[in-house]
């Protein structure tokens, strides 16, 4: 889109403004809304409109590098003209680059109406409009003459502000929340953003700009001296490269990015809503709408956070009580809460804190971050709770609305109902995220080392975007990535463990099965007496059994093998490709197949009461240490059944084997130090 | 089995043949011979229309529409790349209401195998109306100077002004882009849509008819240079052949100016059909007749 761009000398300081309804400003800074406050209108000098219509990422870039020469006081229409030529002469270079020096489809109109406020503003005003033609014209809606439209106005402002509060959206994104909540200012919306942007209650900005967005925060996190050391060295080199010309790395960091995912933008195009043959677009976050350099991307103002500091920290035993949660859920829930309640470091550009609680698997996280949900709600605060996985949002948002029925909760994913319901509490995947801006004190990340959170920088971006400032972040994982067992080990990162499962019993450690790889096995058609023997070990004792592939395509060879082989046993297959898989899942869950052939997919989240886990080919390069743990941790959930069996069957050992093996131990053994474990393992 | 140190993955990466993204499917794979941006496994799931069922409209079913005779048309034919099944939904989604512009030369290219097949029926049709078969005389040389058929002019559809803005592009016009750079084909603007329709996506057959009736009006910025236009190439639209026989340089011996009208595609072909009534008139108010033909990048 197109903004007008102005400048206003206001109590002595000039400032660049951006705008998208002018008509609105004009009167803001003529007092119109201002009936109180006399004094300031009086401060109030000049108005030089710069432009009523440029492309909106020119515009946002004049406001952003406005420096503040004195002598702007004396500057004319030709010097203001000037400034605003040498401010944009990269853009407007590159835009006839492109057009291989033919005309220039976007000239910069500088307005030359030095608006003398105790003069005859009218006169600007009207000349404004008529510049502005007829394009334009529709979008102030508005007539701003008598009381009623003013009053209206006002109101339809505050409703806006209230209804963008905490998020961040595109322009269609806003249509869409209007649509559903207040359709009647989506034909107006611009009078009412521009109103409520002048109240400081609106960022305007554009989607996508240059510069990195939180550059320091980012660093600031990683919290070690010598990558502080390290930023110097760099800034001083890309000042060195920026006198040689730009190159490489240098080049890459000062393209413009992307301010919902972050995301370095290098793909451009014409653009119809800007006019320029060279608008730059994000391609990360293309599913969730198109960020462009022209696109509007309005967000709140940052809200006031909740004051969970240095309130006294909610008594431990008495939500453990509350929430019924075991003594090692307890301890680790309230270290969490203590940890929310301490003052902050100071610093000079604050960012989230973060809280790592580990978990082993079948602990009772869920129940883990009631606690810690209620005290951020209690103290008035907003709390949102994000995983990268869908079904795991749909599995605990009845369970969330269930614990906290006084709320209402908003549960998002892609395509859900409720995507535009205000709450203070969220649940949502870590993509819905993007949508938000600085909006929570609490976010709580499950399962952060999956798929597709874990390696994806735009999703962490999106998550620290979501968080205030001064909020906290809180971690839950069975396998923590290894940066983060790493910054635990070196005590960088606060942390909380649980070693032990809900139901007091150690974790079933695997043993080892030495058979030929299943390539070969399913090449003979043959397998393995020992894998058979465990299988129907595992099938006497009446437990439904989890086999672990590591190709999609072993599947389908592997299931009449299987069957040829175990007579009366209900044997299935399924994988991510599998159409049925939900039918599937649902059946093994029923009890309807006793053995199912699967591959990573179910790694988590499927709880069986009585079961058993086959990993074939442990040793394979798609396993790492976090999925085996995960696989492993299928097995013994259930308080019935504490003691399930895993295998490892493969031909080798390896070392995410036995890692794996060894981080089960250990968590065995701290369980057993700490005295959370109920008996004396059954083995 | 352990893992390769990452040192060793990155550096033998560089030895290795590049394999790239592929944009549909976005897994590291093989790059297909049609584009280097499509895997082998996603291009060989296109859907081409290799030969069209219905002659008129270009469809690989049989056509009830078509048979069914009702509007007449100014369109001789259309001619579509591939046939829209839930795929190709997919992908134009991806290109047309999600934005993801690298889908463009893509699509451009899918559209320019549908010019060639356009281009060689008609050579093939020339063919057998003069009786010449040259194909059993040199079965891989066609003399291209006497039968090559090239179009004269491309037409994109336009889309309503607060579309554009709200999308960025026109896709059509995009497509057009397209083509012209492969083929060489001047593009021009010709059409303006004179009023906004709600999107046709949403309708039935009947109301799609009915609501394109009048949606199409001339480019009025660019009518002179439409009119300039035709005048330059008057001479290139002078059949040789008849001229023998008539002696004289007679401007009624000039062959209809070939239009094709492009868009990514066609449904019922009521947008097309209105676009090429606007054409013709705008055509015909320059004193050239006109043969119009479309081209789309599916048929559904």
């Amino acid at each position: 889109m197109k903004a007008a761009v102005y400048a206003v000398n206001h109590k002595g300081i000039w400032s660049v403004r951006i705008s998208v309804d002018l008509q609105i400003d004009i009167a803001w800074w003529s007092g119109k809304y201002k009936r109180v406050k006399v004094d300031d209108v009086a401060m109030t000098g000049k108005m030089v409109i710069l432009s009523t219509s440029m492309p909106l990422g020119w515009a946002v870039k004049l406001r952003d590098s406005f420096v503040h020469p004195i002598e702007m006081q004396h500057w004319g229409a030709d010097f203001w003209d000037r400034y605003v030529k040498e401010v944009l002469k990269e853009e407007r270079g590159a835009e006839g680059e492109v057009r291989h020096g033919k005309a220039i489809v976007a000239p910069i109109g500088i307005k030359d109406n030095l608006n003398e406020r105790e003069g005859d503003s009218i006169r600007v005003y009207n000349e404004a409009y008529s510049e502005r033609g007829l394009a334009e014209a529709g979008t102030g809606a508005y007539e701003l003459s008598g009381w009623a439209r003013e009053e209206q106005l006002e109101y339809e402002a505050d409703m806006l502000s209230e209804l963008v509060n905490g998020r961040s959206l595109l322009e269609t994104e806003l249509m869409a929340l209007l649509s559903e909540h207040y359709p009647t200012l989506t034909e107006h919306w611009r009078s009412a953003a521009q109103l409520a942007h002048l109240k400081g209650r609106l960022k305007l900005e554009a989607a996508v700009m240059a510069g990195p967005p939180h550059p320091r925060a980012a660093a600031a996190r990683r919290g070690d001296r010598q990558l502080s050391f390290a930023a110097g060295g760099l800034v001083w080199a890309s000042a060195v490269a920026r006198r040689l010309g730009w190159r490489g790395a240098a080049r890459r960091r000062a393209l413009p990015r992307c301010q919902r995912c972050g995301s370095a933008v290098t793909a451009r195009t014409a653009c119809a809503a800007c006019g320029l043959s060279a608008c730059a677009y994000c391609e990360a976050c293309l599913a969730l709408g198109r960020g462009r350099a022209c696109a509007l991307l309005l967000r709140s103002a940052a809200l006031p956070s909740a004051l969970l500091r240095s309130r006294a920290v909610p008594d431990p035993t008495a939500a453990a009580r509350r929430w019924g949660l075991s003594a090692a859920q307890a301890e680790a829930a309230g270290a969490a809460l203590g940890f929310m309640a301490e003052p902050r470091k100071r610093s000079a550009d604050p960012c989230p804190e973060r809280f790592l609680l580990w978990a082993v698997t079948g602990a009772g996280k869920t129940e883990m971050i009631f606690p810690l949900l209620e005290a951020v709600l209690a103290a008035g605060g907003r709390a949102l709770v994000a995983t990268p996985r869908r079904d795991v949002v749909l599995e605990l948002a009845p369970r969330l609305t269930k614990a906290f029925p006084a709320e209402t909760l908003a549960v998002l994913y892609g395509g859900s109902p409720d995507r535009w319901i205000g709450g203070r509490l969220a649940l949502a995947t870590t993509h819905q995220l993007v949508r938000f801006y600085q909006s929570f004190d609490l976010v709580i990340i499950d399962e952060l080392d999956a798929y597709p959170y874990h390696n994806d920088p735009m999703l962490a971006h999106a998550a620290e975007q979501a968080c205030k400032r001064d909020g906290t972040f809180i971690y839950l994982s069975a396998t923590p990535p290894k940066e983060l067992q790493q910054q635990v080990r070196k005590s960088q990162l606060a942390h909380a463990r649980v070693p032990v499962r809900f139901h007091g019993h150690p974790l079933p450690v695997p043993k080892h099965l030495t058979i030929p790889p299943l390539f070969v096995c399913l090449k003979r058609r043959v397998l393995p007496k020992r894998l058979l023997q465990a299988i129907s070990r595992s099938l006497a004792r009446n437990a439904q059994i989890f086999m672990f592939v590591s190709r999609i395509a072993h599947i389908e060879p592997l299931l009449p093998i299987l069957r040829r082989n175990l007579p009366g046993v209900v044997v299935a297959g399924t994988s991510s490709q599998d159409p049925a898989r939900a039918d599937k899942v649902k059946a093994f869950r029923n009890r309807e197949i006793s053995l199912l052939v699967t591959t990573t997919i179910l790694e988590r989240g499927v709880t069986i009461p009585r079961s058993d886990v086959i990993i074939l080919d442990a040793d394979n390069s798609l396993f790492d240490e976090a999925s085996l743990v995960q696989m492993a941790g299928r097995a013994g959930r259930s308080k019935d059944d504490p003691a399930g069996i895993v295998v490892f069957a493969s031909p080798h050992w390896s070392r995410p084997q036995r890692s794996a093996i060894s981080q089960i131990r250990t968590m065995n053994r701290m369980a057993k130090r700490k005295g959370h474990l109920r008996k004396e393992p059954l083995l | 089995m352990t893992s390769k140190p990452e040192w060793l993955n990155s550096f033998l990466s560089l030895l290795s043949s590049s394999s790239s993204e592929c944009l549909a499917c976005g897994k590291q794979g093989r790059a297909s011979s049609l584009s280097p941006v499509l895997c082998v496994n996603c291009a060989a799931i296109i859907p081409w229309i290799r030969t069209p069922r219905c002659p008129k409209c270009g469809r690989h079913v049989g056509c009830p529409d078509c048979s069914r005779g009702g509007e007449p048309s100014h369109i001789l034919y259309n001619r579509s790349a591939v046939a829209y099944n839930s795929v190709m939904r997919d992908w134009l989604g991806r290109y047309k209401y999600r934005g993801n512009e690298r889908y463009a030369p893509l699509l451009g290219l899918m559209l320019e195998k549908a010019y060639q097949m356009l281009k060689v029926q008609h050579e093939d049709a020339v063919y057998q109306n003069a009786f010449i078969r040259p194909r059993s005389a040199f079965p891989f040389r066609r003399s291209t100077s006497t039968v090559s058929w090239k179009a004269d002019l491309l037409v994109p559809v336009p889309v309503s002004e607060p579309r554009l803005v709200e999308r960025g592009f026109n896709q059509a016009e995009r497509l057009a882009a397209e083509l012209s750079w492969r083929t060489g084909i001047p593009v021009l603007p010709l059409l303006v849509r004179t009023h906004h329709t709600d999107k046709q996506s949403f309708k039935g057959r009947a109301e799609r008819l009915t609501n394109m009736k009048h949606a199409f009006g001339p480019n009025t910025s660019i009518i002179e240079n439409y009119s300039n236009w035709l005048m330059e190439i008057t001479d290139a639209l002078s059949l040789p052949a008849v001229s023998i026989d008539s002696a004289v340089h007679d401007t009624k011996h000039t062959r209809p100016v070939r239009i094709i009208i492009v868009d990514d595609i066609y449904t019922t072909g009521s947008t097309i059909r209105a676009c090429a009534d606007s054409v013709r008139q705008m055509t015909e108010a320059c004193s050239f007749s006109s043969d119009i033909y479309s081209l789309t990048w599916a048929r559904s």
